[in-house]
């Protein structure tokens, strides 16, 4: 958690044995296996096997928050819905850039009702804005599972059936206050193909593990807030698309990036800002132009707000594109007792006193566990391959381009 | 297996306890077929008697999964018939009895339609039919009639067959599944069925004397053994009973002057045979094909019926009389409490009744009801019970004792007289069983103290065992939670049971564990009033409103129809998600039968010890008994007895390996090492030392965590190598090692 934050009192949590986890590795000395443990446990996210299957790029994700009495409960520092939203802030950031072609709403439950409070967008800005404002907001009553998944489906029902409708529910709640029967509504889910996924924050309840098993999706229980962060960053990527799904082409808009200083144009305030307070630096040159309309928007990806052409970098697509063809995992290596010192192919730190070396598969490079990491997590092309570009450089100058999804 | 399989070789009783859900039936029926298919002179009958009828279908399902397993590997078709008996209710197929809800109505309608005068009535009215009479038919059974016309020599093709099965084969063929079924006992390797079948000297006569010497019995869920011998030796009398005999009587009476004037003859045939004595049961006995009815002593057969009862009218007077005579026993203002003997003596001055006579009452009853066609037997019941307590009353003199109370125990201000006879010793009944079959099994998941089962039922077994589970992770979190928040100590001794303080600290320790446990919670009380009790202050100490803004609650009442009411909406509470709470009885239908497997008892509370009510008669005469006859002393039946329950109450939530859930034993005296050491073995192997003497916020935040971790994706890999092997595994040097280690540090 952010350290800005207020901390709860020690107290006021529960035994923290933290000595249980940790093991004296042959020399007695403890610090390297805590390393070890930690190192292992996030190469063993990237080694989760991916057959080739094919992914929903284009996604339609609805995150459903509990904000019941629960929520307020402080195993998750300070408080689990502060402890739940900055996770999700950084979620959907995360979620945008790595899917710039899908769409992102938020549906909140408590008091036994569910609303919307985002609807359905591709601006990260408005949702990170919402999810700020709930944090203020006071968590009454018991959530209802059933009325907050009713009102997702009635939006994503509407969907484009080439695009992939999914649910993410947070529940911090051991307890559902239904209005009728959730079982018609979980196979009605079924039946619309809407894939529920759930993670819950206290332990096991059989009815929302029911729910991810029917409708595809996955089921976790945090253990921690680190656990939490985890769990929620596995739902970046795109989940394998289902059978039904039709292939389509849609529109998308690669926007020419004026900076203020190379264009003589005119002051203007850019779509994303019209509406809202104004920017503190007043209004600019620079921005993204709408290759249709023309209208001005400081980020990408966005859909137009004129003309509602979905509007991304080529870089932007490149990186969904590595979902279809992700980076082959790195082999584990021992290290080779003696020999010269060996260095991260890409750090250049030493390596042959870590404990745990990687290696590529292809060109038998030899990464750092960080590197490792950086790599597969967040650059998605190999270091040591330094002439891969991106195939799209072309079209996209061009203004469009037409994406099969 | 390997000490089921020493017990086997040895020919002789087994007692083992193995956590349920851990594969016990299937290793036993596994093991046990597959000796008998090695060796088909030493074993030829497996007879598996079990509780309830689900549980006797679930022995079946895996039975038949065996069977295919066993063909398979094998390749050849086995000659194994494996069949489950029930009652008349569970398997008939009549369309109009079988609508009928109660076990006693089922089967005097069918014993109306298939009783052999019944049936000889029938073949006389329809030759009169056929001559044209125009008497009405006498209704029968057509799939009775069916079976002995066609299937009296037909046997049973090999196979599995369970109570839908049976019922199935019946409808196809046109025959009545329960008398397939009792005439297949003799033909079949593997039988299945109820306790009482083998127990109650009543029911066994007729089921299964005809099962073999050589033949393995096995008690499943046998942690009351002992309570089942005991309740089948016993009879409870009242008033409108006694009422009801002298009715029973008195139509009686009606009958045989109706018949002396039609048909005397069929009256002298039976004077005749009752000279004869019962010469013929004893000849079976001789041959040793009969089970030995505990009820019916040697000595008696040897006899012929004493002369004062033998003509029907004089067996009526000697009814009355002793009906008469309880009548008068029964009008007490205390409570009266005498031995046999003593009642038997009394009996004497008081109506000139010795105890030859009645003796053969039991029997000579039948004889009459036979000889006067009479049918409904729900309606004579009253008169058989009462007949079956003067031969039991005359037979037995030492372990049995008379209490005449004035009132029940439940309203102690309506005067209400009971007569109790009750058997105090448990080794009468099952005594038979030990001394008559080759290998006992008596097994169940809570069976500790292993050792008072031997001295209770008196009995030698070769091996005695407590096996624990080998589990991949601690799916068990029992914790022994002794006071409250406010460092007061709980309890439910009788001092402090009704202090508010100890009250109020159970509710919140029950609101606490309600807001960090999902889904289903049980929680057990010692008694029915006590709970009570309890929840009436809990509501006025608003401890409800707080449980019910988490789950809802159900309770379970005395009555059997309210209780299954309740469990039926608690289960689906649990199902979608809102949560529940049972609050049940120790002792109750719900610790017994019901099990709350995964997300039904993800936790379970006892408040509580769950001793007996120490104050009753009849306890306070067993323990009498049991000190004399066994030196137990009477603390150590009663701690035996009440942590046999709350193990039994506890172990409702943990059904199967890949099943979780927490055990909080509420009370400050479990902590104590005499109840400690006395729970089962694979619950104390998870009783760290550091889960004792909580108070309730360490219990919460320990279940907490256990919680969260145990809802990690827990899969097949996981328990590969720990508690599930692959053949590789088994095979390996490694894993036999490790197995012999455990069996040697075990013995």
């Amino acid at each position: 958690m952010a350290e800005d934050e207020e901390e709860g009192y020690r107290w006021e949590s529960g035994y923290e044995k933290t000595w249980e986890a940790i093991q004296e590795d042959e020399a007695g000395l403890l610090d390297s296996s805590v390393a070890d443990l930690v190192a292992r446990a996030k190469r063993a996210r990237l080694h989760r096997a991916r057959p080739h299957v094919r992914l929903g790029i284009m996604r339609h994700l609805y995150l459903v928050l509990d904000a019941s009495e629960a929520m307020f409960v402080q195993d998750l520092k300070p408080t689990r819905l502060i402890c739940c939203l900055k996770i999700l802030e950084g979620y959907v950031q995360e979620f945008f850039d790595q899917n710039p072609i899908s769409q992102l709403g938020i549906i909140v439950t408590k008091n036994k009702r569910a609303e919307v409070v985002c609807e359905l967008g591709g601006n990260p800005i408005k949702v990170i804005e919402h999810l700020r404002k709930l944090s203020s907001a006071p968590c009454v009553g018991e959530p209802s599972l059933m009325n907050a998944l009713e009102l997702a489906a009635s939006s994503l029902r509407t969907m484009p059936s080439h695009a992939s409708r999914e649910v993410l529910v947070l529940m911090a709640s051991l307890t559902t206050c239904d209005p009728g029967n959730i079982n018609a509504t979980i196979q009605s889910l079924c039946k619309e193909k809407i894939r529920c996924s759930v993670i819950g924050l206290a332990a096991e309840l059989r009815i929302t593990r029911h729910l991810a098993q029917e409708t595809g999706g996955e089921y976790a229980v945090c253990l921690d807030d680190s656990h939490l962060r985890d769990l929620t960053m596995a739902h970046v990527q795109p989940p394998p698309a289902v059978a039904h799904m039709e292939a389509a082409l849609i529109r998308i808009g690669f926007p020419s990036h004026n900076t203020s200083a190379d264009s003589p144009g005119k002051l203007s305030y850019c779509m994303c800002h019209l509406n809202g307070p104004a920017p503190p630096e007043g209004p600019d040159r620079g921005g993204y132009l709408c290759p249709q309309c023309y209208s001005k928007h400081c980020e990408l990806p966005v859909d137009c707000a004129t003309c509602g052409l979905t509007l991304m970098s080529a870089p932007h697509l490149a990186r969904s594109y590595h979902h279809l063809f992700p980076l082959e995992p790195f082999e584990e290596v021992e290290r080779p007792p003696g020999g010269p010192p060996q260095h991260c192919a890409a750090c250049r730190a030493r390596i042959d006193t870590q404990k745990l070396i990687s290696k590529c598969g292809k060109c038998s490079e030899l990464y750092c566990v960080d590197c490792d990491l950086f790599i597969h997590e967040t650059r998605h092309v190999e270091v040591a391959v330094t002439s891969r570009g991106s195939g799209y450089g072309g079209a996209a100058r061009r203004g469009t381009l037409w994406v099969g999804v | 297996m390997l000490e089921l399989k020493k017990g086997l070789d040895a020919k002789g009783h087994l007692v083992l306890e193995m956590p349920s859900g851990t594969g016990k039936t299937i290793s036993l029926l596994s093991l046990i077929v597959s000796y008998m298919l090695e060796r088909p002179l030493e074993i030829t009958k497996l007879v598996y008697c079990s509780r309830t009828v689900p549980e006797i279908e679930k022995v079946l399902e895996e039975l038949a999964k065996l069977n295919r397993f066993i063909e398979k590997q094998t390749g050849q078709k086995t000659k194994l018939v494996g069949l489950a008996v029930s009652s008349r209710k569970n398997l008939c197929i009549h369309p109009e009895v079988s609508q009928e809800r109660e076990g006693k109505v089922v089967d005097s309608r069918c014993y109306g339609l298939t009783a052999g005068y019944v049936r000889a009535r029938a073949a006389r009215a329809d030759t009169a039919a056929g001559d044209g009479d125009g008497a009405d038919p006498v209704p029968t059974c057509q799939f009775f009639e069916q079976l002995e016309e066609s299937g009296r020599d037909a046997t049973l093709q090999a196979g599995i067959y369970s109570l839908d099965d049976l019922k199935h084969y019946g409808r196809e063929r046109g025959w009545c599944p329960y008398f397939v079924a009792r005439r297949a006992i003799q033909q079949a390797n593997i039988i299945v069925y109820s306790y009482h079948y083998l127990l109650d000297p009543k029911i066994a006569e007729v089921v299964s004397k005809e099962i073999v010497q050589s033949s393995v019995v096995v008690f499943d869920e046998a942690h009351n053994i002992d309570n089942v011998c005991i309740d089948s030796m016993s009879v409870h009398i009242n008033k409108r009973m006694l009422e009801r005999c002298s009715n029973n009587i008195s139509a009686m009476e009606k009958r045989i002057a109706n018949l002396k004037e039609t048909d005397a003859a069929r009256l002298q045939d039976e004077y005749q045979r009752m000279v004869d004595g019962l010469r013929d049961a004893q000849m079976k006995r001789e041959n040793n094909q009969l089970l030995a009815n505990p009820v019916l002593p040697d000595q008696i057969l040897q006899e012929a019926v004493p002369g004062n009862i033998r003509t029907a009218e004089h067996f009526l007077n000697f009814m009355k009389r002793l009906v008469e005579y309880l009548k008068m026993r029964l009008r007490v203002q205390h409570v009266v409490q005498e031995s046999p003997a003593g009642f038997l003596k009394d009996i004497f001055n008081k109506i000139c009744v010795d105890r030859k006579p009645l003796r053969f009452c039991a029997e000579r009853l039948t004889s009459m009801i036979r000889t006067l066609e009479l049918t409904d037997m729900a309606d004579l019941s009253p008169l058989v019970l009462v007949s079956h307590f003067a031969t039991l009353v005359s037979t037995y003199t030492k372990g049995f004792t008379i209490i005449v109370e004035p009132s029940d125990d439940k309203t102690p201000n309506v005067y209400n007289p009971i007569l109790y006879f009750r058997c105090l010793d448990s080794s009468l009944a099952i005594k038979p069983v030990f001394e008559r079959y080759q290998s006992v099994v008596i097994t169940s998941g809570t069976l500790s103290p292993l050792d008072m089962y031997p001295k209770i039922l008196d009995f030698h077994p070769v091996i005695i065992t407590s096996f624990t589970m080998t589990l991949a992770r601690p799916c068990i979190l029992p914790m022994i939670v002794t006071k409250g928040n406010d460092q007061v100590t709980i309890s439910s001794k009788f001092e402090s049971r009704e202090d508010p303080a100890v009250i109020r600290n159970y509710g919140n320790l029950l609101v606490d564990m309600v807001t960090a446990v999902p889904d289903g919670v049980v929680c057990f009380f010692t008694s029915y009033m006590y709970m009570e009790s309890v929840v009436s202050s809990w509501y006025d100490q608003g401890i409800i409103t707080q449980l019910q803004k988490h789950k809802l609650l159900f309770i379970e009442t005395q009555d059997a129809a309210e209780t299954s009411l309740a469990l039926l909406n608690y289960i689906q509470a649990c199902e979608n998600g809102r949560g529940a709470v049972l609050l049940s009885v120790a002792r109750g239908k719900v610790s017994e039968g019901v099990d709350f497997d995964h997300h039904l008892g993800r936790c379970v509370l006892m408040f509580g010890i769950p001793y007996m009510y120490t104050q009753s008669r009849i306890l306070k005469a067993r323990l009498e008994y049991l000190r004399d006859t066994f030196q137990i002393r009477e603390n150590d039946f009663l701690t035996f007895d009440a942590v046999r329950h709350a193990s039994q109450c506890v172990g409702r939530a943990m059904r199967g390996k890949t099943d979780y859930g927490i055990m909080v034993f509420a009370d400050k005296r479990f902590q104590r090492s005499d109840k400690r050491t006395k729970l089962p073995l694979w619950i104390q192997e998870h009783l760290k030392d550091s889960m004792c003497n909580l108070s309730t916020e360490e219990a919460v935040q320990i279940s907490k965590r256990w919680l969260r971790r145990m809802a990690q994706p827990f899969s097949r890999q996981d328990q590969l190598g720990i508690s599930l092997l692959t053949l590789q595994q088994l095979q390996s040097e490694e894993m036999q090692n490790k197995m012999r280690e455990r069996v040697t540090h075990r013995i």
